[in-house]
């Protein structure tokens, strides 16, 4: 395998590195400091089969050669971790627990959310952040949120949310400070859950 | 593809926008999404040495870098004010490394780095405040081991801090700390504010505008989101109280701000100015007065106040 | 008439132009080059070097240039430039065994293979001013060079020698040697630290600091009595391993120091006794900062050997956290920046705090007719 082939096929990542990142992490920290307030993607990036665009920017400004990433089996195409793995420079694992970003669909099987690290509680950062790729992100009242971020309440709701995920979410929102924080991607915007945050579906 | 700068002081080496190369940003931002997610716990960095010494807000600085982007406006304030030396240094930094508009006035800002005090004026929710920490652990008077200070917080074990602050009240009838008060964070961790003093703490508590402080030197970032629980320490038979002062503001006559004391002379003579000195030039451009301002006729009767 | 005092853009600039005139010193004067002070400085060039943890010879004598010869802002400034340099690879483990050497002592054997090499030391000067350095005499004579080549055997005391007989406690070499290292200028520093962490820390920690530390150790702040096993100093070569090419190349030379200490065995009654380990290793040719760190590390694994912990030499929390000349230097020089919101508080509560007690009094006095005073109890 030379670099040649490996390359002429990859597509571009972002076309200002400092500003798209910059752009993008802004985005992020917004939506983790604001929980459920959806936010646009404000930059055009190309995405890998396997990714969306969110998703592709969010690692493009956030993973590096420390951070390592897991992609479930449907993302986990060879063009996703050849662009991850050219762009970033960030090691892909096969092991969801090693995962500093894990990735992937809202269709897909969520049995692996249980295996993301949490942290400790000396220190609950070391925990992981869930990058959910959705279809569909929006303020209609299906979830009620409310804590760190958020005066009185925001409404979120995610298009095909299953049940199982409000499940693990109240558990994981039990164990803080330790706990998962939720980034959901949409092609073209992102919205995230704080570990911080009370979750009401309605 | 790297936005780069060209070093103002020899046009020699390059460097990346905002200073800080990519990767490093990248370091800092991680913890930045940590920190919002755990609001008041101390995440840990890797801070980089910064052209700037240890203890000059080489933590904000780091944290001002990994936030700001081309279109940003940059307030820098120290003691309250834009004209120090070392907020004049900050923002000369940005405006060279990153060429970002800056700004004295607190309403244009989007990104605010201060060192001590929190601006008079209320922030709203497009606004990041950015705070210069020194020592990031509250508990750090009452115990120097990080190991130990670790498991407290991991453990919520906060009864040493209302034992320290109970003693103060038994020996001096006051909790004895102006500054660096220390706040409990959405009834879990206990934080240090920063060398601010406590007359700020009530600001902090729900603020519209996002939190973050960055210590450079003890290598931590923590943050508060907007509309968070900021609670100062206190006790029901003490419950917390900030500064007030007698005297209004010289030259503007504000009777709500922090203020500055300022020697007149050798023989006791002294006023008080904001110390904010953005809010104090509002409200003189609105026409507000105090009794030292320069358009007052300078009578007896202002020297004789100047000297209560 | 009250004007606020700006401490402006202009004042800060005339600032740095007084500074700059006064670096220069008297014009009448040659100015002094950066390759004069690399040449005949080096000693301070290494020590920046090593306390700035990046080698470059020529950026060292620039930043001692610049720094007026504060060898402490000199490290700041190598420390600054070295924080924006990417990083394009890890060196392979350099080898101080196949070190190239200039000098090369045991004081725990009167001979050994390899021999006793003195070479470049201060050791045995008598500390008389030289006035003929101040006349600016001839350049030296040339030292003669030894009647036969250094050994090329020259085994390292410890392992070679010390270990064969299995008198010293046993310290394998990591089976992979690409097995990741700590890196505290990467990755936040938790406690407690392992040793490469203690060690790294150590190298570049201050000289003085980690001098005094040594010291305290030799006087009863600890007891992990010390015999310098050996003193190398030379040049090992720095190798590479790129990805693509899948092969170590050489990259340069560097000049280190290294020491290795034999310190009080260990044992018990079922343990066969073992002499221990202390080890330093810092650019350049500087033996009080490698002999120290020796002294330091042993002290530090106090919790390893089961030792009480008797002196803050032995406590690595108190000497990590204190060993950065760039960090303490900032943070104690920090307190000359304005404080005066934060002392605004301070001379609010006292006056406050003063005015009640003199209230209690005044209160006492007109009951009792006497005055208790409280404040000198």
């Amino acid at each position: 395998m030379t670099l040649q082939s490996q390359t002429s096929d990859l597509l571009p990542g972002f076309d200002h590195a400092a500003f798209d990142s910059n752009a993008v992490f802004r985005a992020l920290l917004d939506a983790m400091s604001r929980p459920g307030r959806i936010y646009d993607l404000p930059v055009n990036v190309a995405a890998p089969d396997g990714l969306n665009e969110a998703a592709t920017a969010a690692l493009l400004a956030m993973a590096d050669m420390d951070t390592t990433v897991w992609l479930a089996p449907s993302c986990a195409t060879k063009s996703a971790c050849d662009h991850l793995k050219f762009h970033c420079g960030c090691p892909i694992s096969t092991d969801v627990k090693q995962a500093d970003f894990a990735v992937a669909r809202i269709s897909d099987d969520l049995s692996f959310i249980t295996d993301l690290a949490v942290g400790n509680a000396e220190y609950p950062d070391q925990s992981a952040t869930l990058i959910l790729m959705v279809d569909e992100i929006s303020d209609r009242p299906s979830m009620t949120l409310s804590g760190p971020g958020i005066k009185d309440t925001h409404s979120l709701a995610i298009k095909d949310l299953p049940a199982s995920f409000h499940a693990w979410r109240a558990e994981n929102h039990h164990l803080f400070p330790c706990g998962v924080d939720v980034i959901f991607a949409s092609p073209t915007q992102i919205a995230a859950l704080s570990r911080t945050t009370r979750i009401e579906v309605n | 593809m790297e936005q780069t700068v060209k070093n103002p002081a020899d046009g020699a080496p390059d460097y990346n926008f905002a200073y800080l190369d990519e990767q490093t940003k990248r370091m800092i931002r991680r913890a930045l999404l940590k920190a919002v997610a755990i609001p008041g716990y101390q995440v840990p960095f890797a801070g980089r040495e910064m052209p700037m010494p240890y203890g000059w807000g080489t933590g904000g600085v780091q944290v001002t870098a990994a936030v700001i982007g081309p279109n940003d406006t940059l307030k820098v304030i120290d003691q309250g004010a834009d004209d120090t030396t070392n907020a004049v240094s900050i923002r000369q930094f940005f405006a060279k490394t990153a060429q970002v508009a800056t700004t004295e006035k607190t309403a244009e800002a989007s990104i605010i780095q201060t060192r001590h005090r929190i601006p008079e004026k209320e922030l709203r929710e497009d606004q990041v405040l950015v705070y210069q920490v020194p020592i990031p652990e509250p508990l750090r008077f009452l115990e120097p081991r990080e190991t130990e200070t670790r498991k407290m917080h991991a453990l919520e074990e906060y009864g040493l801090m209302h034992v320290k602050l109970y003693e103060d009240i038994a020996r001096h009838g006051h909790i004895a700390t102006t500054y660096a008060y220390p706040v409990m964070v959405d009834d879990r961790y206990v934080m240090d504010p920063s060398p601010t003093p406590k007359f700020d703490n009530p600001k902090m508590n729900d603020m519209a505008a996002l939190q973050l402080f960055g210590a450079g030197r003890e290598k931590r970032i923590y943050a508060l989101p907007p509309y968070t629980k900021v609670k100062s320490l206190d006790f029901e038979d003490h419950p917390f109280e900030v500064q007030t002062w007698e005297d209004e503001c010289g030259m503007c006559g504000a009777r709500d701000s922090y203020l500055d004391e300022v020697i007149l002379d050798d023989q006791g003579n002294r006023m008080f100015v904001c110390s904010d000195t953005d809010y104090c030039a509002e409200r003189q451009d609105a026409g507000h007065r105090g009794p030292q301002h320069h358009d007052q006729p300078l009578g007896t009767a202002d020297r004789g106040k100047a000297a209560e | 008439m009250y004007v606020a005092v700006k401490g402006g853009e202009r004042a800060i600039n005339n600032a740095h132009k007084l500074l700059a005139e006064q670096r220069r010193g008297d014009k009448d004067i040659a100015e002094i080059e950066t390759d004069q002070i690399e040449q005949q400085l080096s000693l301070s060039v290494t020590r920046v070097m090593a306390e700035g943890s990046l080698y470059d010879r020529d950026l060292a004598a620039l930043a001692i240039k610049q720094g007026r010869g504060d060898l402490i802002e000199a490290i700041f400034l190598m420390r600054a430039y070295r924080t924006t340099l990417p990083r394009f690879a890890f060196s392979k483990p350099i080898k101080t065994a196949e070190m190239d050497v200039s000098r090369r002592i045991s004081a725990t054997f009167k001979d050994l293979p390899g021999g006793q090499i003195l070479g470049p030391t201060f050791d045995y000067t008598h500390r008389l001013l030289d006035f003929t350095l101040m006349a600016n005499g001839e350049a030296p004579t040339e030292a003669p060079s030894g009647e036969q080549p250094v050994d090329e055997n020259m085994p390292r005391v410890l392992d070679d020698i010390l270990n064969y007989e299995g008198l010293i406690q046993d310290e394998p070499v990591p089976v992979d040697e690409n097995a990741p290292v700590a890196d505290l200028t990467r990755e936040p520093v938790k406690f407690p630290a392992g040793r490469d962490l203690r060690l790294q820390n150590l190298s570049r920690g201050d000289e003085g600091f980690v001098l005094a530390l040594g010291y305290s150790t030799q006087r009863g702040y600890a007891n992990s009595h010390a015999f310098v096993g050996e003193i190398r100093y030379g040049t090992v070569s720095v190798e590479i391993e790129p990805e693509e090419l899948g092969f170590a190349i050489d990259i340069g030379d560097i000049e280190l120091t290294e020491c290795e200490t034999v310190n009080k065995f260990k044992g018990s009654k079922t343990k066969l006794p073992q002499f221990t380990r202390g080890y330093g290793l810092v650019f350049g040719q500087n033996e009080r900062k490698a002999i120290s760190m020796a002294l330091v590390d042993r002290a530090m694994r106090a919790n390893e050997m089961g030792e009480q912990i008797m002196g803050p030499a032995q406590d690595s929390q108190f000497v990590m956290e204190h060993s950065d000349n760039v960090q303490s230097t900032g943070f104690v020089e920090h307190i000359k920046l304005p404080h005066y919101v934060d002392f605004q508080g301070e001379l609010e509560l006292v006056r406050r705090m003063r005015a009640e007690v003199e209230e209690r009094l005044a209160k006492s006095e007109a009951e009792n007719g006497t005055s208790q005073p409280e404040a000198a109890e």
